[in-house]
């Protein structure tokens, strides 16, 4: 068994009150759709009913890697963070999602991190040598969720009222408990957890009919997912949902990166080397999806012109490749579905460009793929007409009826495991068994809450231990205590224990064991706060900037092309201007203005210089408008006023249209 | 607790020979309804109550549209209850012949005969389903429920059968 911590769930017998937030006013339109990915996330939204479209930077890229540096004094996400991992290989931390929601003890693949917490929380050392930093896998994906939730908020121009983050399918009760906290830790609301493959069907499903049956196989950085799924009348129903939360495109470049280590003559690589291999691997795959050879070059290891052919790397991928088949087959058979019956299958996952991958998927299911969807972007599409849906957009929904992938269950006498909801159940779902005493000496139970498909305990993932206490002394098999499991949507789950001769309670929200505890949560959270705070004035700071700068310009502008003319500009009008305009540009200057001073300054200058702008305006309109009506004066100047506002501040928020919306 | 009952929840009439399409019908309509998606925003007492009622859907669904578990339901609306070791309320014991016929049948498998021992028990669980409906249908459950007894053990032992062949392909 991995190793586990006996979890104090405080007051005993308390009775389970609904908590969660009272009625909170939604906001239609401001909900977004985050796939946070293994290698890389995205942010996308589709406000009250528009198509879903992902946000992209100024260089047009909507795939944030999923990439957090600790180098420096600030943390960096992204491509800029992806720049430092090679000299930093330990302090850079990519693909995270592989950690969440696991212990020390369940790291089986090789990485350049120095992990801590044994037994316990597992955090990734990121500090310097002489100063430790530990952070958890949940603070690094909150580190990511934050730089999205900021693409979001300067495309909504305002806040980011709740977000649909998206998992796999396959993710348990543990790494799905810690996507959520790191999104509230980003200080997102998360309206729901939503299975990567349901989001892709969603995005798929919703301009092609009413009905139809979907296989959706997910092959991503780290994970692996295969649902099929049933539209009907306005549901979404999955079937059966299968995979493997440890399998996918990472894999297949570390077997390339061990054959380039093997060219390489490197039996014993240091982490660098090993990185570095890993880094040419990957570019090496995507290369050999195009061409059918490749030469590699790799100083780090000494390697000059290697040849790589795609068949070699299809070689050393097969066995990974045949796993995800089999995932399909098993999932076609708990949905009591042939191949054959099925109207769609749906590639998503940039793994799914890998032609090899292509070719097995089209033989399993006996015909060829849809991708009209951009398999890197369709998850983020689906997600964000879910939260669009969620935030209370007048938009014609479907109901997603999803289901928990694995069973949950309790250990019970010899380390068996008696299933209480079985995989594939569709959530929420509740569900109870009775237990018994085994002797009069008996007053507590521990309940050892389990979720997976093998016969015993060890075998599962432990996800949480608590003891019953205070069941009376009765004879044996008298004392029955009644246990149920209630999964929520997002299939997170809460178990309670009832003694049914006294009818005392005790409720647990299951913690996982090896997840952070709800009061670093919470403190994480505050934290976020104060940094939210600390963001919004930094973003009211640029904003101000941006508009001193603009009536800056526009001034001189003014300036140089009529302020020559007397009638326009009187010489005490003009030394006021000069005035207004060398304050604007001392406190432009100081990089440390607040937004107050630049609001101030810029105050100033409009009231300097409207009389100078009033008088253009008369002359605009008593030489260029002659013989225009009013409406016509009155229109053009409105346009015009309203685009030099908007050549101030927005024009660089909005970001360029998606080439692949509908 | 005839509304409470699965086959109330999901507007069915309470036997084992259901309309399947009036079921799966049934349940998308109700299930857009009480979907807990349908009830963000509000405050948590509505949301509890929309989760509660979609769990309730859910099992009553998950058990009525399995041949199996809507006739282990039928039984337990009759009063036994095969997940039960109560004596009075629970599950039947199975007879010594039976019991002696499963070992028997257990020492074949052991000698080797898979695919011959698997049609055999696959055939006996598909007969002792019969008889389960047939009895609930002429509204005697202690049959009902001594066939579906059987039926579990005969289940048991295929799961097995594959557990094996799993590991000796």
């Amino acid at each position: 068994m991995s190793s586990s911590t006996i979890k104090d769930t405080g007051a005993l017998f308390q009775i389970a009150e609904p908590t969660g937030p009272q009625a909170a006013p939604r906001a239609p339109g401001r909900g977004v759709g985050i796939d946070l990915g293994t290698t890389n996330s995205l942010v996308a939204i589709a406000p009250q009913g528009a198509a879903p479209r992902v946000l992209r930077d100024e260089r047009g890229w909507g795939l944030v890697p999923s990439v957090v540096s600790y180098v420096g004094d600030r943390v960096v996400v992204g491509a800029d963070a992806l720049a430092q991992q090679g000299a930093h290989p330990d302090r850079v931390v990519s693909s995270v999602k592989r950690f969440m929601g696991r212990g020390v003890g369940d790291i089986d693949f090789t990485h350049p991190y120095r992990l801590q917490g044994e037994g316990g929380v597992l955090r990734l050392d990121v500090g310097a040598e002489d100063r430790p930093r530990p952070v958890s896998p949940v603070e690094v994906s909150a580190e990511v969720l934050r730089v999205l939730r900021a693409r979001a908020e300067a495309e909504l121009g305002g806040p980011v009222d709740g977000a649909v983050i998206t998992v796999p399918a396959y993710f348990d009760d543990a790494q799905r408990q810690a996507t959520r906290d790191a999104g509230r830790i980003a200080g997102l609301k998360v309206y729901r957890l939503l299975a990567e493959p349901t989001a892709a069907a969603l995005a798929y499903g919703l301009d092609r009919g009413e009905h139809g049956l979907f296989a959706v196989y997910d092959l991503g950085g780290g994970t692996f997912d295969v649902s099929v799924l049933r539209l009907h009348d306005g549901v979404f129903q999955v079937l059966a949902t299968g995979g493997d939360s440890a399998l996918g495109g990472d894999d297949f470049d570390r077997a390339l990166a061990r054959h380039l280590l093997g060219l390489a003559g490197k039996a014993e690589a240091s982490a660098r080397e090993v990185d570095a291999a890993r880094v040419a691997a990957r570019a090496l795959k995507e290369r050999l999806s195009v061409v059918d050879a490749a030469g590699i070059t790799v100083d780090a290891l000494g390697l000059r012109d290697a040849q790589v052919t795609r068949a070699e790397l299809e070689a050393l991928i097969e066995p990974l490749a045949q796993r995800t088949i089999r995932a399909c087959r098993a999932a076609l058979k708990d949905a009591g579905v042939r191949a054959t019956e099925l109207d769609g299958v749906v590639l998503v996952g940039g793994s799914t460009r890998v032609p090899r991958i292509r070719q097995l998927v089209e033989q399993t299911f006996g015909r060829p793929p849809l991708t009209d969807i951009d398999p890197d972007e369709v998850v983020a599409h689906g997600a964000a007409i879910q939260a669009d849906i969620l935030s209370g957009s007048e938009r014609p929904g479907v109901t997603l009826l999803d289901v928990v992938p694995l069973s949950l269950g309790l250990e019970t006498m010899g380390g068996i495991v008696e299933k209480i909801i079985p995989r594939n159940a569709t959530i929420p779902i509740s569900a109870r068994q009775v237990f018994t005493n085994y002797s009069e000496q008996q007053t507590g139970m521990v309940m050892h809450v389990l979720q997976g498909e093998r016969e015993l305990a060890r075998d599962n993932r432990s996800l949480a231990r608590f003891e019953l206490k205070g069941i009376p002394r009765l004879p044996p098999s008298m004392a029955r205590v009644e246990v149920t499991f209630q999964l929520d949507a997002d299939a997170l789950l809460t178990v309670t224990a009832r003694e049914l001769m006294t009818g005392v309670k005790q409720s647990v929200e299951v913690k996982p064991t090896h997840g952070l505890s709800a009061e670093e949560v919470d403190r994480l959270v505050i934290e976020s706060l104060d940094h939210a705070a600390a963001d919004y004035d930094a973003r009211g700071v640029a904003e101000a900037r941006v508009e001193l700068g603009r009536v800056v310009l526009a001034i001189r502008q003014a300036l140089a092309e009529v302020g020559h003319i007397e009638s326009l500009l009187n010489r005490g009008d003009r030394m006021g201007i000069d005035s207004g305009l060398s304050e604007a540009d001392a406190v432009m200057a100081d990089p440390n203005a607040d937004a107050a001073a630049l609001s101030r300054a810029r105050e100033r200058l409009e009231r300097i210089s409207e009389p100078f702008a009033a008088r253009r305006m008369q002359r605009a309109l008593s030489a260029g408008m002659t013989g225009k009506s009013l409406e016509e004066i009155e229109a053009a100047l409105a346009a015009e006023g309203l685009d030099a506002r908007r050549g101030g501040h927005t024009a660089e928020l909005i970001a360029p249209e998606d080439e692949h919306g509908e | 607790m005839t509304d409470a009952d699965y086959f109330g929840l999901l507007g069915q009439d309470r036997r084992w020979d259901i309309d399947r399409a009036a079921l799966e019908r049934s349940y998308l309509e109700r299930s857009q309804a009480t979907h807990p998606d349908g009830f963000v925003g509000q405050d948590s007492a509505t949301q509890r109550a929309a989760m509660e009622r979609s769990s309730a859907l859910n099992s009553a669904y998950r058990t009525l549209r399995d041949p199996v578990l809507r006739a282990e339901y039928l039984v337990k609306l009759g009063g036994v209850d095969l997940d039960s070791s109560d004596p009075r309320t629970g599950a039947p014991k199975p007879g010594q012949e039976f019991l002696l016929e499963m070992i028997d049948l257990r020492e074949r498998l052991a000698d080797g005969d898979v695919p011959a021992v698997r049609g055999e028990i696959e055939a006996r669980a598909d007969r002792a389903l019969d008889a389960a409906i047939a009895a609930l249908g002429r509204g005697e459950v202690a049959d009902a429920a001594r066939e579906l007894v059987a039926r579990r053990y005969f289940q048991r032992f295929l799961d097995e059968v594959d557990a094996i062949e799993e590991r000796h392909p």
